[in-house]
Parts: structure tokens; sequence; C-alpha cells
């Protein structure tokens, strides 16, 4: 494996991000606004599911998916850029996995929230009680995945380069 | 020569009260960081979204309704300004003469500004809005400017280990 990251590191590109005065800040300034709009976007729906502002409907919010898209397509291009830099940095660690298992699992449960809650709540109905714990875990989600992220700078212990 | 700021006295102070051991303990300044970005997606999340539902999207999403979550933007900020403060005071050398810290601050006074002038000229014809009915132009203004200084002080965050070494950029010292 760490020949293919070897392979990664000595690219082009991945010289280009690591050595260029701009290229490194730029794609971590990408990375951040794409995980707050995408991450915010999440928080608000959590908690709503989870019962706060009930006097808005439900599945309005689906507005704001284009929003959580935008944000999502920019954090992932900007994490491939940043990723490309470093690989083996990010690909031995363990809390790269976390974060990603995190952020994946919230983002599904989004999606399954507007396919089975949004309707139900534009058809007048209640939801099940346990909704709100669902909310609350998607919440936990999306936070998770800014604590792996952070954690990434502070648990790297493989870097091939500098 | 700074006559403005002692940074030295600063961080004096930061050790004294203990701040400066907390964050310079194996896992302080991780923490913080995390609480920051906590912070931060609470902000955006909340603030953030209500700007975005006064520039037009989500339409159907009752602003009245979207702004009783704004409390938690208030929470978020608060959880932002602790740590950063934190952060500052425990090496104020590394930020107090940082222009990615002056642009961030210079942008949060400006959200605060273009926040009181939502509450004092725009607030109430935005509660008395039907959930369909589009902000008026200046309330899409104002929810532009505010993301967008959100927006920017999450950039000039990011920037803070771009200029280094810090001092290099302070605007009002002498010449050493």
């Amino acid at each position: 494996m760490n020949d293919v990251f070897a392979a990664i590191e000595q690219s082009p590109f991945s010289i280009w991000m690591r050595e260029d005065f701009y290229a490194y800040f730029i794609a971590l300034i990408f990375h951040s606004i794409g995980m707050a709009l995408l991450i915010g976007g999440g928080v608000v729906i959590s908690l709503r599911v989870m019962g706060l502002a009930s006097q808005a409907r439900l599945e309005r919010f689906a507005g704001f998916f284009p929003a959580m898209w935008a944000g999502a397509g920019l954090a992932v291009v900007s994490g491939l850029a940043l990723l490309a830099a470093y690989p083996a940095k990010a690909l031995t660690n363990p809390v790269f996995g976390f974060k990603f298992a995190s952020l994946i699992a919230a983002s599904l449960i989004v999606r399954w929230m507007a396919r089975r809650f949004f309707p139900m709540e534009a058809a007048g109905e209640p939801l099940p009680p346990w909704s709100r714990w669902l909310g609350a875990l998607t919440l936990v989600l999306w936070l998770g995945g800014v604590v792996f992220g952070k954690l990434l700078l502070h648990t790297a212990t493989v870097l091939m380069v500098s | 020569m700074d006559p403005i700021f002692n940074p030295d006295a600063i961080e004096q102070w930061a050790k004294d009260v203990g701040i400066f051991g907390v964050m310079n303990s194996q896992w302080g300044w991780p923490i913080a960081e995390i609480i920051h970005f906590f912070g931060i997606c609470f902000l955006i999340g909340t603030v953030g979204m209500f700007d975005l539902r006064m520039m037009g999207l989500a339409r159907g999403v009752s602003m009245k309704a979207l702004h009783r979550l704004v409390p938690f933007g208030v929470a978020g900020y608060l959880l932002c300004a602790t740590t950063g403060f934190m952060f500052i005071v425990s090496a104020p050398g590394q930020y107090l003469y940082n222009p990615a810290i002056q642009t961030k601050l210079s942008l949060m006074a400006l959200a605060g500004i273009n926040m009181a002038v939502f509450y004092l000229t725009t607030s109430r014809a935005i509660s008395a809005l039907e959930p369909e009915e589009p902000a008026p132009m200046r309330a899409r203004l104002i929810g532009f400017i505010s993301l967008a200084c959100w927006l920017g002080v999450i950039t000039a965050g990011r920037l803070v280990t771009f200029y280094r070494p810090p001092e290099f950029w302070c605007l009002w010292c002498a010449p050493a």
C-alpha cells in the first residue's frame, strides 16, 4: 500500500498541492465552507425533526438540500485535493474512516427521513415518537464528522512527505 | 515595538488564570478547536440557514418559526467567542498581529452591525410574512451580507496559519 501512496505523492498534482504557495490553503478554505454548508443544513433539519421550530413545515426543509448538495460537492472535490497532497497521512489513520462513516451515515439518514418523514408531515400525519431520537442521532453524527475531522491533524502517525 | 498590546503580559495573565495550562495540555488545543467548530456548525446551521431562507431558498419554511432556532446560533457564537479568546490569550503573538484574525474580527463586527440593522428595521416585517411570501429586497440583502460575513469569517480563520511570522504584519508597531 505504501507504494501506492508514494506513487500518488510523487504525482505532479500532489507535489503542486504541497508546494504551491496558495493551493493547499485554497483547498482548505473550500473544504471548510463546503462542510459548513453541508453540516449547517444537516443541523437545521436535525433540530426540526427533534421537534424544535415545529410550526415550520418539515417537508419544505427540502429547499435547503441544494445548499447541502453544493456544500457536499465543494467538500468532496477539495477533500480529494487535500487527500492527494498527503494520502499516507490520511489513509493510514483510522480516524479518517470514522469521519467518513459519521458523515455518510448522517447523509443516508437525512435521505431516509426525506423519503419517509417529509411526506408524512405533508399529509398531516404525526411523526412517530422515535423520530426525535433519530433527529438527535443525526445531529450527533454530523457533529461526529467535525470531531473526527479536527482530530485527524492530531492523530496522524504516518508522514511520508513533508 | 507595540505601543498598544503587550503579548508577554497577556500570555502571563493566561498562565496565571490557568487558561494557558489547559490549552497546552495534551488534548486542550484540539478539544478547544472541536468546540470552536461545533459553534460554527450551529451558527451556520441556524443563522446561516435563516439567511438563506431570507435570500429565497426553502420557500414555504416559515421565517418566524425558523427564527426560533436562532438562540442555537447565539449559543454557537458564544462557544466560538470563548474558545477564540482562549486561543488568542494562549498564543497572543501568533494572533494579535495576524491579518487573518484582524479580518476575521472585522467581519464579525460587520455581521454584528448587519444583525442590528436587521432587528431595528426588518425583523417585524419578516415575522409578519406568510411562509410562501418572499422576503423584501432589504431582507434579502441583509441575509446575503450576513452569510457572506460568516463564510468570510470561516475563510479568515483558515488563513491564520498562512501569515507567518505574524509580527511582520503588525501595522501599528514601530520597527525594532
